[in-house]
């Protein structure tokens, strides 16, 4: 049996282990969250170097994207040379195809997404691809990555501005402590509604990106709403049903009852793979989720008719 | 290497005053952000300044910030390279030779504020 090991910044609340079976092969995927400390993780992750086929980042990125440029997260990087022989990787290699793939099957395949559709991206730089795809179909677009890293009130409208900024501040920003930037551990379980910034949720028709920054703003109520994110659990779920939410959309499957990150997903290709990250690439991604027809998860919170 | 003076360290902050008040999208992005920020250069004892962000603006003053939403403290050659653009706050504030007291959003904001003015 392979084994897929994903280390996550995250909330040991979140834990889990499966066992599944993908084009014949049994894989068993187990999360451990080491709620934000950062050497428990890279502690853990040398611990288990050499023992598992392939690791997982999550809670943490190791690259930022902005229009061709690639910026490196010096604690991602710390974490992702832990791992001398077993490949280690973020998610970035399957991001990319797995969620431009998602908006098209949105687009395309349901009612959800239109090209009129009002989109809040909560955070563009972590997942550049599906911020293309929302352009690229021509959705108005408000990219969050100011407000919701840095509280800054600051909507940025356009690709190139994103791009501009990011290259301002982006090669510093990434040395920084990744806990200045992302909620990680104790934080991730922060409850209540907030008002601030709610003018942005309430302007739009799709809350988009990563769950903990959706979550970390998110309003009493967004009805009407509907949320494409990463990973969420049933408590997730149930609240964003309670505020409003007609659908959440996961870009990964569910296994074995679980959603796991697309850092669990680009691991668990690895391993079945054989291969070496940089010796799959972009396209040997691509081809694996070919092969594995991944579908988006599209929950229906409100009942009535799935779109 | 000659040693900072007070008026270094005031040129640098005029500098900086200019710097953020020209930049119109720099306060736009901080239109909210109302705090006070004192300046502690550690090798200049004497020295007080007291920045005030207000809507937007930023205004500093030759006096002691009682209050202050942010301590800003570094030896006063550090302080005035990052108000003259000449370094930014995020390799000393690794190394420890330059301390941000405040809250994290606090202290995220202003290195935000800084890599805005010297990336243009």
């Amino acid at each position: 049996m392979k084994r897929v090991l994903g280390v996550s910044l995250g909330s040991s609340q979140r834990d889990h282990t499966v066992q599944v079976s993908m084009l014949g092969e049994e894989i068993e995927l187990s999360r451990k969250g080491t709620d934000g400390d950062l050497g428990r993780a890279e502690q853990l992750i040398r611990e288990h170097d050499g023992q598992v086929d392939a690791i997982g980042l999550g809670g943490i990125d190791v690259y930022f994207f902005a229009r061709g440029e690639r910026y490196v997260v010096r604690d991602g990087l710390r974490l992702m040379e832990a791992a001398r022989v077993t490949p280690a990787v973020d998610g970035s290699g399957i991001k990319d195809t797995l969620e431009r793939d998602t908006v098209q099957y949105l687009l395309h395949q349901t009612e959800l997404l239109r090209p009129t559709t009002r989109v809040l991206m909560v955070s563009a730089v972590d997942r550049f691809g599906m911020a293309e795809a929302f352009v690229e179909i021509g959705c108005p677009i408000v990219f969050g990555d100011l407000i919701f890293s840095a509280g800054m009130p600051y909507p940025i409208t356009t690709l190139d501005e994103l791009a501009d900024i990011a290259r301002r501040i982006l090669p510093e920003m990434a040395k920084m402590p990744f806990t200045m930037l992302y909620p990680t551990g104790k934080e991730q379980e922060k409850e209540g509604a907030s008002e601030r910034f709610q003018e942005y949720y309430d302007a739009a028709d799709v809350i988009a990106g990563d769950w903990h920054f959706i979550r970390k703003y998110l309003p009493s109520r967004i009805d009407g709403k509907w949320i494409l994110t990463n990973t969420t659990t049933a408590k997730d779920i149930a609240e964003l049903r309670q505020r409003g939410a007609t659908h959440v959309v996961t870009t990964t499957p569910e296994m074995a009852g679980r959603s796991f990150g697309t850092n669990v997903i680009e691991a668990m290709i690895v391993a079945l793979s054989g291969k070496r990250p940089e010796e799959l690439g972009h396209e040997g991604y691509a081809q694996w989720l070919r092969r594995l027809a991944f579908e988006p998860r599209i929950e229906n919170l409100q009942g009535g008719s799935a779109s | 290497m000659t040693h900072a003076t007070p008026e270094d360290l005031y040129a640098a902050l005029d500098h900086f005053r200019a710097k953020v008040n020209e930049n119109q999208r720099l306060r736009q992005m901080n239109r909210d952000w109302n705090r006070d920020i004192a300046v502690v250069a550690k090798d200049l004892p004497d020295v007080q300044a007291w920045i005030r962000m207000r809507a937007g603006d930023m205004e500093w003053e030759r006096q002691r910030c009682d209050d202050p939403h942010i301590v800003l403290t570094a030896p006063a050659e550090v302080l005035i390279g990052i108000f003259e653009g000449e370094r930014t706050p995020t390799e000393p504030y690794l190394d420890g030779s330059l301390t941000l007291r405040g809250s994290q959003e606090d202290v995220l904001r202003l290195d935000f504020v800084s890599l805005m003015i010297w990336g243009e």
